[in-house]
């Protein structure tokens, strides 16, 4: 009952902010230099077709009536259309989101249990040579840039080894699955088609793993930095004085304390994922929605950026509702 | 009655190799512990007594070198390979940790961490542990057993928290428990029965080791006791020939420094009570308000003190009695939610802010933790400089000031370019006391100035406190929990429970003829050596 009235409490700070980032977007970018209706009229396009283009979008108006009507557009559900492609926003929107979604929820949770396993690890060796391969490693991925790691990636699983499928879609062109959820691997088990959702995995692994190996270092730290406080903390040395056994120990009085400061972070983490994903989208021709906001933007095409900023902004608010709810989940002294 | 040895240690040797060369944590100690004896092990801190009961259990930090040996149940502790050390954990030697809210696993229910130590070495059943859990519950004294049993460590009081770390201990049924400072953070009564109920697990196949800075406490319960300093034993002997006849001049600075509530105040100069009224609190409320609305926590009923100038007001009662928020509202920290503060007859509650901030000169606080209380990052004359920016002096009438009030307090100007790291825990609390006198207040609010510090630090500051007191020059409030202190420095004492005023009345009055019920309790359960080795001397010692 209080868990309901606290998330339905989340939930309506969504209002306030989304009305904040909506403003912010429609005026930032209408001062942005660049003019999206220059770039779509005919070369030969004389001064008047070039106002009755801005007519038709709507953007000869005062500033602030252009921004009530889009509200009332999207209050109504319309997210308006491309001014470039001419598609109706909320389409492309629906048919993206989970594209890249799959991408990031596959890469976070590989990458959570790479940094949880490698840090407890690593902590529980601390100062010696497998702790510092450890954290050398993560480092080291950390620090290579994403699209040149999907590159040599590729390189090496497609064109040398052969083990990867070529870096082109989500799933091997002789499958079609009509899309239920617009999540491939939920829809091809939802499908009982097992070769095509095997086709699905095969095409997420580079992908999934370049992310990963990416975001894994700051988690991998993090766990190993807490894993290391818990080790060294007064409750854990008290239980090892009483002789428990190595996997009470381990599990019970170590791995769940550990696991309590990593929501935040990696709250943080998955959230910037989202906007993130875009070089590897590109390197593996995703068509997701990092790649189509990133066009958006270039080409100054208003509609397509304002939905992407009101979708990235409800995606944190969840996201970081999900990581408090799991913190107070894992920490009883931790009240919602 | 005692049985055969169950830990054996000879010439235990501790060197922990640190940045600044290598540390002799403990030199060449040998002691043994029988069946059904209770040990007492007193020193101050850094004498070694924790690093002792970790080589027990072969808990020592990475950088230790050990010579010696530890036996426990005449098997080498230092020889054990990884099963068998696991088994001597617990079972063996099992040992309560210092401080225990922190020591308890704070994600998991106290009756899970229980059940844990005796499926490890009992080899019980997930049913059977829960029984035997529950039965350790009642047999340490946890009210509402079953209820507990699903708690976690922050939902329990620290005295609550202290019987569950004795049942985590017991749950492993060790040969020797080993109790480490038991009774920090507890209050006279507590600490009392946590005492007798340690005291009580020695028996027919049970040794235990209690450690402790505070010897008044434990002696009591205690047939042996050892003193450590510096990490030698320098002495050991049966309680009552220890208090009574000690031979090592260690020893007998550590007897001679317990407060002992027999003993009475010296007469002072200046007859109490000749200045006029410096201090009112008339008919205080105090209401914390929680959030959400819900039932606030009322800390403080109806109180009402008065303190002249030149007197000493002791405020004593048990932790959670409404000590510390009574501190808290007379320095203005706090606004009472009923009743009035008055500082030379200025009602506090009608002051702004900066009238308040003025107001500062005339109160100052001195804290319990010295170390915490001071800033890290600044010199000792700075943190004395802190209360004269109330009032602009210039730069050599407030150099002046300072090295003469840390000449008062026993320091001298060389601590000057002093850190806080760079004192010991005696010296910060004489830089708190410099700090709260150096703009000469008119009133000095101490919060248990001395519970933090060991047994010898702790008589020098009550000697620099009664010093002061005896100029009457000011009126001082002594917020304490260790009556024998209040007793050695007080003219009147004021006796709180659960936010009520009891008792109040002349020192000498209310310590020989308490009329309170609960102020009769408070002095019976008062730790006494005269008391402790005549009833040693009693039992044939």
């Amino acid at each position: 009952m209080r868990l309901t009235r606290y998330i339905v409490r989340r939930l309506l700070l969504l209002i306030p902010v989304l009305i904040g980032v909506s403003v912010l977007t429609f005026v930032l970018i209408r001062v942005l230099p660049g003019d999206p209706v220059l770039l779509i009229v005919p070369e030969t396009a004389t001064e008047a077709d070039i106002q009755q283009a801005r007519e038709r979008f709507g953007l000869d108006r005062p500033l602030a009536a252009q921004y009530l009507a889009y509200l009332g557009d999207v209050l109504r559900g319309d997210l308006g259309r491309s001014i470039t492609t001419n598609t109706p926003v909320a389409e492309q929107l629906t048919r993206r989101v989970p594209l890249t979604l799959e991408l990031i929820v596959y890469a976070m949770g590989l990458a959570l249990v790479i940094a949880v396993v490698g840090g407890i690890y690593a902590a529980r060796r601390a100062g010696r040579p497998s702790d510092h391969t450890a954290r050398v490693a993560a480092l080291a991925g950390n620090s290579l840039p994403e699209f040149w790691l999907g590159l040599v990636l590729v390189l090496i699983f497609y064109q040398a080894l052969g083990w990867a499928p070529p870096p082109a879609g989500r799933i091997s062109p002789l499958f079609s699955v009509p899309p239920i959820t617009g999540f491939i691997t939920v829809d091809t088990l939802l499908q009982g088609d097992l070769p095509a959702s095997f086709s699905a995995l095969h095409h997420l692994m580079l992908p999934v793993l370049t992310l990963a190996i990416v975001i894994t270092a700051p988690l991998l730290r993090s766990v190993r930095a807490s894993a290391l406080e818990v080790i060294d903390s007064d409750s854990y040395r008290c239980a090892e004085s009483h002789g428990l056994k190595d996997r009470v120990l381990l599990f019970a009085y170590l791995f769940r304390l550990t696991l309590i400061r990593l929501p935040t972070l990696a709250a943080l983490v998955f959230g910037n994922l989202l906007g993130g994903s875009v070089l590897v989208e590109y390197v593996f021709s995703w068509q997701g929605l990092g790649q189509w906001a990133l066009r958006g933007l270039l080409l100054r095409d208003y509609p397509v950026i304002q939905a992407y900023v009101l979708v990235v902004a409800t995606f944190y608010v969840l996201v970081f509702l999900i990581a408090d709810l799991l913190q107070a989940a894992l920490d009883p002294r931790v009240e919602v | 009655m005692t049985g055969a040895d169950v830990l054996e240690i000879s010439d235990l040797t501790v060197d922990i190799d640190g940045p600044n060369g290598t540390v002799r944590a403990l030199d060449q100690v040998s002691l043994s512990v029988a069946a059904g004896e209770v040990f007492g092990l007193v020193g101050e801190s850094g004498g070694g007594k924790s690093m002792l009961a970790r080589s027990i259990v072969r808990q020592l930090p990475g950088r230790a070198r050990v010579s010696g040996s530890v036996q426990v149940d005449g098997r080498d502790v230092f020889a054990m390979d990884a099963e068998a050390l696991r088994q001597h954990r617990g079972a063996g030697a099992a040992l309560c940790f210092q401080t225990p809210r922190s020591s308890l696993s704070p994600a998991r229910t106290v009756g899970h961490q229980i059940v844990d130590r005796l499926r490890a070495h009992a080899g019980m059943d997930e049913t059977e542990a829960w029984k035997a859990a529950l039965a350790l519950f009642q047999q340490v004294g946890i009210r509402e057993p079953e209820r507990r049993l699903g708690a976690f460590p922050h939902e329990m009081s620290g005295g609550q928290c202290q019987r569950v770390m004795i049942a985590l201990a017991l749950a492993c049924g060790p040969r020797l428990l080993l109790a480490d400072e038991p009774s920090t953070g507890l209050d006279v009564t507590l600490t009392r029965d946590i005492l007798a109920l340690i005291a009580a697990q020695a028996g027919k196949d049970r040794g235990v080791i209690v450690i402790s800075h505070d010897l008044a406490a434990i002696a009591a319960i205690c047939d042996r006791i050892g003193v450590l300093e510096t990490g030698r034993l320098v002495e050991i002997g049966p309680t009552a020939q220890l208090l009574t006849r000690p031979t090592h001049p260690y020893t007998k600075r550590l007897v001679a420094a317990v407060p002992d509530i027999n003993r009475v105040r010296a007469a002072t100069g200046a007859p109490a009570g000749g200045g006029g009224p410096l201090l009112a609190v008339e008919n205080a409320d105090v209401v914390y308000r929680s959030r959400f609305g819900r039932q606030g926590h009322q800390a403080l009923f109806d109180v009402s003190l008065s303190l002249r100038k030149g007197e000493t007001l002791g405020i004593v009662g048990e932790s959670g009695c409404g000590k510390s928020t009574l501190s808290r509202t007379i320095m203005g920290l706090i606004r009472p939610t009923r009743g009035r503060v008055m500082i030379d007859g200025i009602d506090l509650a009608g002051l702004g802010r900066s009238r308040l901030r003025h107001l500062r000169n005339r109160m100052q606080m001195v804290f319990q933790d010295p170390i915490d209380a001071l800033n890290p990052r600044r010199s000792v004359a700075q943190i004395v400089a802190d209360p004269l920016r109330l009032i602009r002096l210039g730069r050599a009438e407030q150099d002046r000031r300072i090295d003469a009030i840390l000449t008062d307090v026993g320091l001298g100007p060389d601590y000057r370019k002093r850190r806080p790291h760079e004192l010991s825990g005696g010296q910060a609390q004489r830089v708190g006391i410099a700090r709260a006198l150096v703009i000469d207040p008119a009133l000095v609010v101490l919060d248990e100035p001395t519970s933090a510090l060991d047994v010898t630090i702790q008589a020098q500051i009550l000697e620099l406190i009664r010093r002061l007191t005896a100029r009457r020059d000011r009126g001082y409030l002594f917020v304490s929990h260790d009556l024998a202190i209040v007793r050695s420095i007080c003219d009147r004492v004021m006796v709180l429970s659960e936010g009520r005023v009891v008792e109040e009345g002349p020192t000498d009055r209310l310590f020989e003829a308490p009329q309170d019920p609960y102020t009769r309790r408070l002095l019976a359960a008062v730790p006494s050596l005269s008391t402790v080795s005549e009833r040693h001397a009693g039992n044939g010692g």
